[in-house]
């Protein structure tokens, strides 16, 4: 929980600019992988061991709490990574680590590092949490477990004063928003199965996301379905009853989404933000729960259900192979160079072209994940120019820095 | 002539060839990841070269199993 006293909002962060975009839009923390040993271990989307000091920099300077997620399976062989990286987290002055394995909740702790019970353990129950509460201060819930059962073990942890090595009470943490596992909570051997690629390693390769068709094998008729993609779960949502989350007594929020872009960290950490603050001032109003779902559509989505929440009957399946976004980014060229006085941005076009009035987004790794409208353009420093083309040079105006590892995209309809 | 490369930067450490082909690959100690032993870096691959018997059978056992495909086998 917040100094506040709100509820905590954790962003996910691949890589520096949804770090950045996290940072940017009012995260209270963030979470991320370092090397291997995470739920998204293929090298594109983790930080390494040198990162952590930029990391635990960045968000000190905004008093964002950080996070390392080391939540896999832990073999022999990975004790001594295990080890190394508690250490130079544990160096660069990290919050906590959210951990599975008991060496590395066992080896957290041994060093005097904070300890978050991860999602994959499952924990449904109070037994558990006071099990837990010898080694952690939080804890992520199943996300199988109803509102009802969250608020439940939540009054038990008061009532029974159940408290972490922190000497405060447990506090629980439940996912809010993103994708969901058909599984229950990552327990999953399809990947490994079909692939060798095993999910409890962080690679999972997603089998549930695709169309089946099923065949009975005695007659060969195929069997009609609704829907081919009956495994692919909709994303979870929970922005339209967040009252309902935050009055089970739930102390984080988490988002998912480390695999997903800094405009989608950008737009959910945002959206989640402004309904916290809102719940938070007596102002969280059907019109703006609209409002918040139109944005959050607006971002890879593959359409949204309560998730187990509220009790539904599992489960949602979506019908897209990919993403339902109203809205998709188009790469249009890079950053050339930036006027700092005057706020002024040069970008080379390489592909597309670009129009006054245009939706655009800039994203780097410093820059984290900037919308705004081109309201005007220079085009190879002619004025009053109202469309530019590939290896164009154009010049507009920024309320913020450019750099040249940062990339232009157009934001078009989906 | 059997060639084997490993592209280590890219492992996740699941032990796989380790498991297939004990002989050729070892789990590091130090980050995790495969090593193909006696071979030679170059530019992030590693390579090894050897006329073993046995060898392209067990090493291509581990090529198949990779799940993140890092490793190449091949008989000349």
């Amino acid at each position: 929980m917040t100094k506040s006293g709100k509820i905590e909002l954790m962003s996910p962060a691949g890589d520096f600019a949804s770090l950045q975009a996290a940072l940017d839009n009012g995260a209270d923390s963030v979470y991320f992988g370092v090397e291997q040993l995470n739920m998204r271990a293929r090298a594109s989307i983790n930080f390494t061991m040198d990162d952590l000091p930029e990391i635990a920099a960045r968000c000190k300077e905004k008093n964002v709490r950080t996070y390392l997620t080391l939540n896999t399976i832990i073999y022999d062989h990975d004790l001594s990574l295990v080890k190394t990286l508690l250490n130079k987290s544990k160096e660069a002055g990290l919050s906590a680590v959210i951990a599975m394995d008991q060496a590395v909740i066992a080896y957290a702790r041994q060093i005097g590092m904070e300890v978050h019970i991860s999602t994959q353990v499952n924990v449904t129950n109070i037994e558990t949490i006071k099990f837990y509460s010898l080694f952690a201060d939080t804890m992520v819930m199943s996300r199988e477990l109803s509102l009802n059962q969250v608020k439940k073990i939540c009054r038990q942890i008061e009532k029974e004063e159940i408290k972490g090595p922190s000497g405060r009470l447990v506090e629980i943490e439940i996912f809010g928003h993103g994708a969901l596992c058909m599984a229950v909570s990552g327990k999953c051997y399809l990947s490994l199965h079909s692939h060798n690629s095993s999910a409890n390693r962080g690679a999972c390769k997603q089998n549930c996301r695709r169309k089946y068709t099923v065949i009975d094998q005695e007659s060969g008729f195929e069997i009609e379905l609704d829907n081919e993609y009956m495994m692919s779960p909709k994303d979870l949502c929970t922005i339209d009853f967040l009252d309902q989350v935050i009055d089970t007594g739930v102390k984080v929020l988490k988002i998912e989404g480390r695999g997903r872009a800094p405009e989608y960290v950008a737009t959910t950490t945002r959206c989640y933000r402004e309904a916290i603050d809102a719940i938070a001032e007596g102002t969280y109003t059907r019109e703006k729960v609209d409002c918040w779902m139109r944005r959050l559509s607006t971002v890879y989505n593959r359409g949204f259900w309560s998730g187990y929440y509220l009790g539904r009957k599992p489960g949602e399946w979506t019908d897209a192979s990919g993403s339902k976004a109203t809205q998709k980014k188009i790469y249009i060229g890079k950053g050339k160079h930036y006027f700092p006085k005057t706020n002024i941005a040069v970008f080379l076009i390489e592909s597309f072209d670009i129009s006054v009035g245009d939706k655009i987004l800039i994203q780097g790794p410093t820059t984290g994940s900037q919308e705004m409208i081109l309201e005007e353009m220079m085009v190879d420093k002619k004025e009053g120019a109202q469309k530019a083309e590939r290896s164009d040079l154009i010049t507009f105006k920024t309320g913020f820095k450019v750099r040249p590892s940062d990339k232009l995209y157009k934001i078009v309809p989906a | 002539m059997v060639t084997v490369t490993l592209q280590r930067d890219k492992c996740i450490g699941c032990n796989y060839c380790v498991e297939f082909a004990p002989e050729y690959f070892a789990m590091s100690k130090k980050d995790g990841k495969s090593v193909l032993l006696r071979s030679t870096e170059r530019r992030g691959f590693h390579t090894m070269k050897t006329n073993a018997p046995g060898a392209f059978e067990a090493c291509e056992k581990a090529a198949k199993a990779c799940p993140v495909k890092i490793i190449t086998v091949i008989e000349t």
